[in-house]
């Protein structure tokens, strides 16, 4: 192809935070191809530093508004686990039950409110408002209920205050488990409205394999957002979640202001593809079905299907969440006192958070207090990996004009769904 | 489902309270909240800047009181009472954020899948300072009262 091809996006659309794409080529030959974030860092992990056990939670819960449940579980987890603190079956049941609630939100607003536009040609979800109300009402109608749903277990819809070290300041009672069990079922028919949404725009999913490393938690026993160690696609062995620095292996790179992660290779992906990729087999009936339905198997190497792995999750969660909820009425719902005992000592939480792995690892003095921490979040373990892509999918398809390559390339971002504010750390650099 | 409560009526402060007077409606239902003579049967809810979250919060409901800081072209400080269909929006969004946005996007969503309340009044207040901060102005704050007072007449 004769001519230049130039794509700044500063900064890409319909994404948590801000990201930019950088292409220079010319004549065919490709010069310039960078995935940058700009974002300033947060710096929570100094902002945690000196704070008591039991303030970790409420801290680092603002990290994110899309997942501040995932943040929350990851980092009692971790003071649990520096505390020697065992968990009671309840409260590991109930914490799942608020995790899905999340998955759900999230999955719904992305696929919803930030796929669902590429797919239709349209800019954002405004035009739809118009041209497409019934589906608009099948997506605000999911999300709706993903939120009461965290809502009535976390005690509120954003940054949950129920979930506690040991346990919950607040519980459910059993008529609220009543009224969650029939609002997820009348989501049911919903979920499978999008999914006809979807698939009805499943060809505009661009059509890109490259042979990744796919990073999950991984249970022998559930399709597991919460429990379990860590599995790579590269390696027979699971390591252990305090282990997770040498799955990570950050580090900096000038483009970005979100550290890098790689094991295997020089870069891996999580997410739901990811998790679909490692425990695919062990879906639900009704989310297995919807992989079916999409030609969604494991082994998948497209990133652009993980958008429609968020959508068998969506099922998944949904379908669990129900059985959950019977398990928790077989048993009624029982006041549990949590009793922490201050000690000194390291701990690590981790949990899938909706956009892939994430992992809380806290130190503390004898009193309790904070003394270190580091956290690393999926959408870091996910930029080199997007990086890698872009390099390998521009070639392929710059012959397409300028505005169809950026195009895709956002689409690609997208679904990522990256959260890259959450992703912006403190550069601990020298310079050489 | 959920705990937020659901009352036929329902009084939304929205805005943004770290950017000074853009948060007035949230300033304004938090006084609100606190009034003994609020009356039962309303509920007094902050949309923060959402403007997903204000669709949500007007599902289910007959009537709507909405409280946001709106510029006009008045004085600083005036509050002016109007409809949903008494006004258009001058505002351009470039699509960067689900956090864009204004009631106005919100209430036109709500209307398109048939879940606006039959009763929306909106208490647009002009601003005098938007610039990052997480209190209101002086001129605003201090006309607190007379806006509280402006939405219990509505309820």
């Amino acid at each position: 192809m004769s001519g230049e091809t130039r794509i700044r996006v500063r900064h890409v659309t319909r994404v948590e935070g801000h990201g930019n794409i950088e292409v220079r080529a010319r004549d065919g030959r490709i010069e310039k191809i960078e995935w940058q974030v700009p974002e300033a860092p947060r710096f929570f992990e100094a902002m945690v530093r000196g704070r008591s056990w039991d303030e970790i939670q409420p801290v680092v819960s603002r990290i994110c508004g899309i997942c501040s449940v995932a943040h929350s579980l990851a980092s009692l987890k971790a003071v649990e686990d520096a505390m020697g603190i065992e968990v009671p079956e309840q409260t590991d049941r109930l914490r799942l039950l608020v995790h899905y609630a999340e998955q759900l939100e999230s999955h719904s607003l992305h696929l919803g409110y930030l796929v669902v536009p590429d797919l239709l040609g349209v800019k954002s979800i405004v035009p739809l408002v118009s041209s497409r109300p019934d589906n608009l009402r099948t997506i605000i109608k999911i999300h709706r209920t993903a939120n009461a749903w965290m809502e009535l277990i976390g005690g509120r819809m954003t940054h949950p205050v129920s979930l506690l070290v040991g346990g919950f300041a607040a519980l459910p009672s059993e008529d609220d488990l009543v009224g969650l069990k029939k609002s997820i079922q009348e989501v049911m028919p919903e979920l499978e409205a999008l999914a006809d949404l979807l698939l009805g725009a499943a060809d505009k999913l661009p059509e890109f394999e490259r042979d990744t490393e796919y990073i999950a938690l991984s249970h022998p026993d559930a399709y597991t957002f919460y429990h379990g160690d860590i599995s790579s696609s590269d390696a027979e062995q699971l390591v252990d979640i305090h282990e997770f620095e040498s799955v990570a292996n950050e580090y900096v790179q000038a483009q970005s202001t979100a550290k890098w992660a790689r094991w295997h290779r020089d870069s891996y992906a999580v997410g739901a593809l990811a998790r679909f990729n490692t425990n695919g087999h062990l879906l639900g009936t009704r989310a297995a079905r919807t992989a079916r339905r999409f030609g969604l198997k494991q082994g998948c190497v497209n990133p652009f299907m993980n958008n429609t792995a968020q959508l068998v999750e969506c099922f998944q969660v949904a379908e669990h969440g129900l059985e959950l909820i019977d398990e928790l009425l077989s048993r009624s719902i029982s006041q549990e006192k949590p009793e922490v005992r201050e000690r000194a000592g390291m701990g690590v939480g981790a949990v899938e958070a909706p956009r892939g792995s994430l992992f809380h690892r806290y130190g503390f003095d004898e009193d309790g207090r904070c003394v270190s921490a580091n956290l690393t979040i999926p959408t870091n373990q996910n930029h080199a990996n997007i990086q890698k892509d872009f390099e390998a999918l521009v070639p392929q398809i710059i012959h397409r004009g300028q505005d169809e390559v950026r195009r895709t390339l956002e689409m690609l971002v997208r679904a990522y769904d990256p959260c890259i504010s959450c992703s912006t750390h403190f550069l601990d650099v020298r310079f050489v | 489902m959920g705990r937020t409560p659901q009352a036929e009526t329902v009084v939304v402060g929205a805005g943004n309270p770290l950017l000074a007077d853009e948060g007035i409606g949230v300033c304004v239902v938090r006084e609100l909240a606190k009034r003994p003579d609020l009356p039962r049967g309303v509920d007094v809810v902050e949309a923060g800047a959402s403007p997903l979250a204000l669709v949500h919060i007007l599902s289910n409901r007959r009537r709507a009181v909405l409280v946001d800081c709106a510029r006009m072209g008045r004085a600083p400080g005036e509050l002016c009472r109007f409809s949903p269909e008494g006004v258009s929006s001058l505002k351009r969004l470039p699509g960067l954020s689900l956090h864009e946005g204004d009631l106005l996007t919100s209430l036109e969503i709500a209307r398109r899948i048939g879940e606006c309340p039959e009763d929306v009044v909106i208490l647009g207040i002009e601003p005098e300072d938007t610039s990052f901060g997480s209190q209101v102005s002086r001129r605003l704050h201090g006309k607190i009262e007379d806006y509280v007072q402006a939405v219990l007449g509505e309820i």
